[in-house]
């Protein structure tokens, strides 16, 4: 018994531990954006500023296009959030529910091209979009995600497993098969949609490779890209900097705080389903 | 099956309006430079709200381009989302020119006799000809000088200025110090950075070259290694330092930071250091000379792409930035020297106390321009990395590269 | 066959579904790939309006570019080094966590809150961190040991953005091996106690066989991953110092977009792609696995 609770401790220490290594880091920069000294690399470093101020934080609206790139980012984000949820539903529908010639091959195909390296389809994606003028367009930046693969195949692994008699009652009634998609289906499948929802609203929040190669004007820019822009730049202003990474991450923390649930659940039957 | 039909319609009709409706803004003038410091960005804008003044009706915007400057504009161009004006640094204007990309100048500068292209300092217009055509005008240029921190020389009791090598590194030794006797040098004589921009006056002043007259690669060369191995000489020797070894960004700020007593800057460092140390006690000096005088200078043009649809606009911007009037308005503080030998004179610069020093440079000053793409380019930047981070031999790491370096030589490149 | 009019209708509603997604993966992805080959037989620059074929010259050129063969290497490194430690770290935490400990839900989010974050955050902030001035070498200090800076010095950057990596995907993979303990029958561990298997033995003997297929999944997506990290190298070293840190898609993205050597970018992607398959290949060979 005694052994027990000397694991127990261990365990808990190793945790806290851990929750400094995993958190530290972030702390440690929330820190730096409230420091009031520009100078940040004075040595020994303060773990906390003498200083404490807003001003950062500030800043960050009115001396960078951080409202722009806000702008940006949100826009990208919500449509390609909603796309994702709207067609990978749709099209998870037809392949669990529906029969038709070609679903098995194309569903397969569908699921070879996750086999595809994406830096495979970097060069071709953007000599397409060249030639279609979208480079340093909206469209351009949304159009290659506006529904994935993984969230398609999330929702067939979904809807088939709901029971049967649910359609077949309403098909009787001569519903009509979107209307069962959209009376039956959705409104029961809110955990699936969910997980969807909040993968899609992180990757396309967090993207970078993509936006950084098909935005030329800062205009254009998403959150990340111009941050990353900012770290290039002749004299890095780090507290400034932090600042402005604590406010990108914030919306991502705020949505896993509270989803926490669904987001597990799409990890977990993605994990399990492969 | 109609309500299927019309959901999906009306979010695709949705989709493709999105498309449909994006044209790129190309109606009015862009004008892009790169980002710089606040107190330079200040003064440009004032030269433009001069032209505006004078041009009302000419609608253009300014957009400056973070980041990977020169990276960023290539993607605009190869995009046809270019800029109409931007800013063109010499060092890459050779790759740009060879892709046939810009637009030559010079129908207007030849129909323009008020545009006087002769007062233009002749380097500076020649970094950015080829095939006997001018691809840009150049708006300023800015040679390396040497910065030296007067307290500090003070402190150390030297009273002479370095004119050669070998005072160079003798006062650097002076000036290296370690105040509070941990074993550890607080404070150096001065800081190398491993560029081959910083290295090519010793280069020159050794009378080498990175590519020979002739067209060949010099980098080879007993005059160039030697060169090299002097400047990397000083950070073996420890009496220079590295901004990496700092933590500071640049060379300017750990020169500001007093972590060097010595540093080789351009105009630039000037407006930096009144922002940000503005008590700073520094004078500035000619470099010391090698076996002849010689600097780097660097030049900048305004240059418009082939495809940009406002060009008669933008050579109006462009004659007014180059103009007399409107070259004095961005030069006369000082942040870059002017372009236009006339300018000069009317800033007073040959007689400033500050600035004469800066004139003088451009005497013997050469641009830093080579016939390789800028894959080359980078090859010899990581030869530099290897040379300062891990102690490689100069020579050693310089044969390395030579034969990889040759593969990215321009095409058509003209052997000068 | 005849279809009947039921079935009739669902191929017409199921294509109608299906259609905007897969219009979509023509263009975008399917296209693309035949593409990808099309354009590395050529000398693609898109300043140059002339594209010259050039058969298989940009291969050749490939594997006698030394930075090329240097970025192979970094990239086997970094996966090589990535990979094993991520996976075992995220079973060991989320072997933990599977205990009756008070308290889950909130480490679960702290060692979450790395991966949802984005790339370029973290990759600024350890920037920051790995700095002669930083924090690392702060802590470093307190025990007496004088650190160096990690980003700049060619020995270390690229074990510096490897620990960064760990860092942001084992909280990530340890919420699919807690998933997969979860299901593991908890009869199984009581019978291990009753025959005297101490908590080592149980992991060992129990948990690790029993989530194989989870071992799986995340170490083909830790593969996928490291083969073609990207954003870090961007953020924090550009490839440098002296190529160490040049991975596979740096030099891709370099060629590509900075040298615009497009055809000779699309090639040494190519070249990437049959990497990754080989790999997994191997994996699918070498490690037995149910998931299949």
């Amino acid at each position: 018994m005694k052994n027990l609770k000397l694991q127990k401790v261990l365990f808990y220490a190793l945790l806290i531990f851990m929750t400094f290594i995993y958190l530290g880091p972030f702390l440690f920069s929330l820190s730096i954006s409230f420091n009031a000294e520009q100078d940040v690399f004075s040595w020994p470093i303060k773990l906390l500023p003498d200083e404490w101020t807003l001003d950062n934080y500030r800043r960050v609206w009115s001396d960078l296009p951080f409202g722009q790139w806000l702008f940006n980012s949100v826009l990208i984000t919500v449509i390609q959030t909603i796309t994702n949820v709207f067609f990978a539903s749709l099209a998870g529908f037809a392949f669990a529910r529906l029969d038709f010639p070609g679903k098995n091959i194309l569903f397969a195909l569908l699921l070879g091209s996750l086999m595809i390296p994406g830096i495979v389809l970097l060069v071709p994606k953007f000599i397409i979009f060249n030639e279609l003028n979208m480079i340093n367009t909206y469209p351009g930046l949304m159009i290659p995600t506006l529904v994935t693969v993984v969230n398609i195949f999330l929702m067939k692994q979904f809807f088939e497993t709901i029971p049967k008699d649910l359609e077949e009652a309403a098909l009787i009634d001569g519903c009509s098969y979107f209307r069962i998609f959209w009376q039956i289906f959705l409104p029961v499948s809110k955990p699936a949609l969910a997980a969807v929802a909040i993968y899609t609203f992180q990757g396309s929040w967090n993207e970078f490779m993509w936006p950084v190669i098909v935005t030329t004007t800062r205009d254009m820019f998403t959150l990340p890209v111009g941050m990353a822009f900012l770290k290039n730049e002749f004299s890095v202003q780090w507290p400034l900097l932090m600042a402005g990474t604590i406010l990108i991450s914030l919306p991502t923390l705020a949505i896993f705080a509270f989803f926490q649930k669904y987001f597990v659940q799409g990890v977990a039957s993605a994990g399990l389903k492969e | 099956m109609n309500a299927n039909l019309k959901t999906i319609a009306t979010l695709l009709f949705f989709l493709f309006s999105l498309i449909a409706c994006n044209t790129r803004k190309d109606k009015v003038m862009r004008l892009s430079s790169w980002v710089s410091s606040p107190s330079e960005t200040e003064i440009f804008k004032q030269t433009l709200d001069n032209f505006r003044e004078k041009n009302p009706d000419l609608e253009f915007d300014f957009e400056p381009i973070p980041g990977n400057y020169s990276e960023k504009l290539q993607l605009m161009l190869g995009t046809k989302t270019a800029p109409d004006l931007f800013f063109l640094k010499g060092m890459t204007a050779p790759s740009y020119m060879s892709f046939k990309i810009l637009n030559p100048l010079d129908e207007w500068i030849d129909t323009n006799p008020a545009f006087d292209k002769n007062d233009f300092f002749p380097f500076a217009m020649e970094a950015f000809q080829r095939d006997g055509q001018q691809y840009g005008i150049p708006k300023d240029f800015n040679p390396y000088v040497l910065f030296y921190n007067k307290k500090l020389f003070r402190e150390a009791n030297i009273d002479t200025i370095p004119t050669n090598w070998a005072e160079l590194e003798q006062i650097a030794t002076q000036l290296t110090i370690d105040k509070n006797n941990d074993g550890k040098t607080d404070q150096f004589g001065f800081i190398v950075e491993p560029s081959v921009e910083m290295v090519m006056p010793f280069v020159y002043q050794n009378e080498g070259y990175f590519q020979n007259p002739d067209g060949s690669l010099g980098i080879t060369d007993d005059a160039f290694i030697e060169a090299l191995e002097f400047y990397h000489g000083m950070y073996e020797d420890g009496i220079a330092t590295m901004a990496q070894d700092q933590g500071v960004a640049w060379n300017g700020d750990a020169f500001g930071r007093e972590a060097t007593a010595m540093a080789i800057s351009g105009g630039w460092l000037i407006p930096f250091l009144k922002d940000n140390y503005p008590d700073l006690e520094y004078g500035i000096i000619p470099l010391p000379s090698g076996k002849k005088r010689a600097t780097v200078a660097f030049t900048t043009s305004y240059s418009m792409p082939k495809a940009s649809k406002h060009k008669e606009d933008a050579w109006t911007l462009l004659e007014y930035l180059v103009s007399k009037e409107g070259m004095k308005n961005w030069t006369e503080s000082g942040v870059a020297m002017p372009s236009r030998r006339s300018v000069a004179e009317l800033n007073g610069f040959y007689e400033h106390p500050t600035f004469k020093v800066f004139m003088e440079s451009a005497e013997y000053a050469k641009p830093f321009q080579v016939q390789y793409s800028e894959r080359g380019f980078e090859e010899v930047v990581v030869a530099f990395q290897a040379i300062f981070y891990t102690g490689k031999e100069p020579r050693e790491a310089m044969e390395d590269i030579a034969e990889q370096i040759k593969k990215y030589s321009l095409v058509g490149a003209k052997k000068k | 066959m005849k279809l009947t009019k039921k079935q009739k209708e669902q191929t017409k509603t199921a294509y109608l579904f299906i259609c905007f997604p897969l219009l979509l993966f023509m263009v975008f992805t399917f296209f693309p790939i035949l593409f990808a080959f099309v354009i590395s037989f050529y000398d693609w620059n898109l300043l140059i309006p002339d594209k010259v074929f050039v058969g298989l010259s940009n291969y050749t050129e490939l594997f006698n570019d030394k930075v090329f063969l240097i970025s192979i290497k970094n990239t086997l490194m970094y996966t090589i080094g990535v990979v094993p430690i991520q996976t075992l770290l995220a079973l060991i935490l989320a072997f933990i966590m599977n205990q009756k400990l008070r308290g889950r839900a909130f480490f679960r989010l702290a060692f979450y809150i790395p991966a949802v974050t984005s790339s370029v955050v973290t990759s600024i902030i350890f920037v920051w961190i790995y700095s002669k001035p930083g924090l690392l070498n702060y802590l470093l200090s307190l025990i007496g040991v004088q650190g160096e800076d990690w980003l700049t010095n060619p020995n270390t950057a690229l074990f510096a953005i490897m620990a960064l990596n760990i860092w942001t995907t084992s909280g990530y993979f340890m919420i699919s091996f807690l998933a997969g303990l979860q299901s593991i029958p908890q009869s199984l561990y009581e019978a291990a106690k009753i025959d005297g298997a101490n908590q080592w033995q149980q992991f060992w003997n129990i948990t690790v066989p029993m989530v194989r297929p989870i071992t799986y999944f995340v170490v083909v997506l830790g593969l996928i991953g490291c083969f073609q990290v990207f954003d870090q190298i961007y953020v924090m070293s550009s490839g440098g110092p002296v190529n160490s840190t040049t991975t596979m898609s740096y030099f891709t993205y370099n060629n590509s977009f900075k040298f615009f050597r497009l055809g000779y970018g699309a090639a040494s992607a190519i070249v990437l792609a049959f990497i990754i398959f080989g790999a997994t290949w191997l994996q699918k060979k070498y490690v037995p696995s149910e998931a299949y």
